[in-house]
């Protein structure tokens, strides 16, 4: 279970965190949360999909990771198998929180680090550090940091992108179809990717709101994406030997 | 020369006009200027009947053709998801005495013979619930689909509970903003009528003459056009179906979390039933019953009672609206240029739903045989009379079915009703095939029937009919039958753990909406 924590210096001087990729520190999911402007950086290894989130029924960007539950094909007992790891994965077990202060008088929301004291990835004694002797954040917590403020104002802005590309029909349902090359065929339903259809036919007008927003390269960057699903493939038949 | 059909007039709001006019208008491009004109004219004055709150699954076809989306619908109309109709106390009134009819198909139905491996495994299941996942939702009270399932599709086949004030309003605006249907509000003073008996025109108060082609009579009980102006014939049915009079109420909850009945309730009474549908802000309950078997006080008490015994706050003590029926419908619908549809064309006790999904499918016909000149009409008007005479028919049979079956002694109602001279000859034809035999498709003679085999074996078997001698043609052959009813057994476990609550689907969809895809 997890335990939140607004992160400070003194409750938790002592913690360290294991950066170490494995299943051993959760990290075997078959996909993780993404948003437009991380799309760049994933669509040379992983493909971006869509799929509804079970609890809201609205849709999110993910990047696929494996074709079944727990199944993370880029892990193994050498890491993790790519140049760049989703920021939605890398900021574990950290997550922004909301303080309510008050500045001037002005009550004020804060965004804060917290941690989840629970996950297995926290230690006294092995990984990196959080905080310097003296009380200071180490060059990792500042690493951190940036990557929480990506992802706060990636997911912020996301909705809009999704709010866009439904508007516009450009989300159309898919089933992906996996063949093993022992002949083995499993199929993936729930997920959603950009209808090209509708894209070639978008009007001027539209074309132009998307590139404003800058949501027409993170179209492009979807669909060049999904050529990673044959990688996917190949990575699956080598783990089974196949 | 033969006169072109451009123009079509509705006469009458309420669910059977404007379902109409949605229906019509949408198939036939009403909004665009080469389309099909339909104006619908109704009287400031007529309310609309204000019950018939129950539909089947073709409700779902019918709105999204209209390119209604299901969230807009859901919010406006109060609607609910239904999946089907419990009846309870109908066959010996004890306690446990209830069965489901539900609207999904049962798992192999028409491929294999269910009801004998059924019968032969003398499981304890009812035949319901040994056949298909849905009286298992209904029970756990869950809804038949996810957040995640799109608009209009469905995990488990579903119709809707919905305000029936609020469904025409809805329909309204949705036809006239969108569907280009011309909305005339006014008193309809007199029918102009050409050589050969044809409406030419409505003389309207405020707007002068309405001129058509086709004229739609969706007047209700009036049934000014068809009944009024033509005199066709009124056929009573109450010889088969006594039930004359209706007493309807609005329950409240007692609170905003109160669970949604997945299904409408049927409760059988000493002279009638209860139905009991259950919207997200409000429970409708009507007490449906014989006024040759009991009388209005005493049926307002069984209705107060009903109340009462499932009501915690003890919210009783409105007055219910009191709506006289008479069972039975027009000799013809379609007479000349003039079609009913709707109560204008007949009305029976809503025990199955029958009303509204009999208004979707005579608009249907209209829809798909709009003759193209006045004298295909006459061809089109003999083949829609044909079908829907058919189809009352079997409404009726199905219905009477109902309680047919059932083993009450009480009173003289449920005794009257077991009556041979009460039966339509067919019914009886048929029960006699079905001492051996299940019901099967080959039993009924159309493509579209009204009520298929498989809504007969969930009647008779959940009432408890026992075959004579049931002796299946191939006794060994049951291996298919039985991995069908193991495939059911865990699929109900599948979507009992997957599904949410029918009141947490509603409130989702209200506050977040259903996703487009």
């Amino acid at each position: 279970m997890a335990r939140i924590e607004l992160l400070n210096n003194v409750d938790h001087k002592d913690l360290r965190v294991i950066t170490t990729r494995s299943a051993r520190y959760g990290d075997n999911v078959w996909f993780t949360p993404t948003f437009a402007h991380e799309f760049r950086n994933l669509q040379r290894n992983y493909p971006i999909v869509f799929t509804k989130n079970p609890n809201t029924g609205k849709f999110q960007a993910v990047a696929l990771l494996g074709f079944e539950n727990g199944e993370n094909l880029f892990l193994s007992e050498d890491g993790w198998d790519a140049g760049y790891i989703p920021l939605s994965i890398m900021r574990q077990p950290f997550m922004i929180g909301f303080q309510e202060v008050k500045e001037v008088g002005v009550p004020k929301t804060q965004l804060v680090i917290s941690v989840d004291v629970e996950s297995p990835r926290i230690s006294e004694t092995e990984g990196e550090p959080v905080f310097l002797p003296h009380g200071g954040s180490t060059e990792y917590l500042e690493r951190v940091n940036s990557i929480l403020n990506l992802v706060h104002q990636g997911f912020e802005r996301n909705q809009a992108l999704i709010d866009m590309l439904l508007g516009m029909d450009l989300l159309e349902s898919f089933a992906l179809d996996v063949e093993l090359n022992d002949g083995s065929e499993h199929r993936m339903s729930g997920f959603y990717t950009i209808n090209e259809d509708s894209l070639r036919k978008l009007s001027g007008d539209n074309l132009v709101i998307l590139n404003n927003n800058g949501y027409l390269e993170a179209v492009y960057m979807a669909i060049a994406s999904l050529s990673n699903i044959a990688t996917l493939v190949d990575k699956k038949n080598k783990l089974l030997g196949l | 020369m033969s006169i072109e059909i451009k123009r079509i007039v509705i006469v009458g709001g309420g669910s059977a006009g404007w379902l109409t006019a949605g229906i019509l208008a949408a198939e036939h491009k009403t909004s665009s200027p080469r389309g099909l004109q339909i104006t619908l004219v109704e009287s400031p004055d007529v309310n609309p009947i204000g019950v018939g709150e129950g539909t089947w699954p073709s409700m779902r076809d019918s709105l999204r053709d209209m390119g209604i989306a299901e969230t807009d619908f859901i919010r406006e109309c109060d609607a609910s998801f239904k999946q089907g109709s419990r009846f309870v106390a109908w066959v010996t009134g004890a306690q446990d005495d209830s069965y489901y009819h539900p609207f999904a198909l049962p798992l192999g139905y028409g491929e294999v013979d269910l009801v004998s491996r059924w019968q032969s495994v003398q499981s304890g299941k009812s035949f319901a619930e040994a056949v298909s996942y849905q009286p298992a939702l209904c029970e756990q009270g869950k809804a038949p689909k996810q957040k995640t399932t799109p608009e209009w599709a469905a995990v488990a086949n579903y119709a809707y509970h919905l305000d029936a004030g609020k469904f025409g309003v809805f329909l309204q605006k949705f036809c006239t903003s969108r569907l280009g249907v011309v909305h005339v509000l006014d008193h309809v003073r007199g029918i102009q009528s050409a050589d050969n008996g044809d409406i030419v025109a409505l003389q309207t108060e405020s707007h002068g003459k309405i001129e058509g082609d086709l004229f739609i009579d969706c007047t209700g009980f009036s049934s000014i056009l068809l009944g009024g102006h033509f005199g066709i014939p009124f056929i009573s049915r109450k010889d088969s179906l006594f039930c004359d009079t209706a007493l309807a109420l609005q329950v409240p909850y007692p609170d905003a979390g109160s669970p949604i009945a997945s299904n409408t309730i049927s409760t059988a009474q000493e002279a009638g039933w209860i139905w009991d549908i259950g919207l997200p802000t409000r429970r409708g309950v009507g007490h449906v019953y014989s006024s040759a078997h009991t009388t209005d006080e005493q049926a307002e008490i069984a209705l107060s009672n009903y109340v009462q015994a499932g009501n915690k706050t003890g919210g009783a003590g409105a007055t219910p609206r009191k709506i006289s029926i008479n069972p039975g419908h027009r000799e013809t619908f379609w007479h000349r240029n003039c079609v009913a549809v709707g109560i204008s064309a007949g009305f029976i006790e809503p025990l199955e739903a029958s009303a509204l999904a009999l208004i979707e499918m005579s608009a249907a016909m209209i829809r798909d045989e709009m003759p193209a000149t006045r004298e295909i009409m006459d061809v089109v008007a003999r083949r829609f009379n044909a079908r829907f005479r058919y189809r009352w028919d079997r409404t009726i049979e199905f219905l009477k079915l109902h309680y047919v079956l059932s083993k009450r002694v009480d009173s003289d109602f449920w005794l009257d009703h077991r009556r041979p001279e009460t039966m339509p000859e067919r019914l009886q034809e048929l029960m006699l095939l079905w001492r051996y035999r299940s019901p099967s498709r080959r039993d009924f003679y159309e493509i579209e029937e009204i009520f298929p085999a498989a809504s007969y074996q969930y009647v008779l078997y959940g009432m408890g009919f026992k075959p004579q001698n049931f002796a299946s043609n191939r006794p060994d052959d049951t291996g298919p039958a039985r991995e069908y009813i193991a495939e059911n057994l865990r699929m109900t476990g599948k979507f009992l753990a997957g599904l949410p609550s029918n009141r947490e689907l509603i409130d989702h969809a209200v506050q977040h909406g259903l996703p487009g895809i």
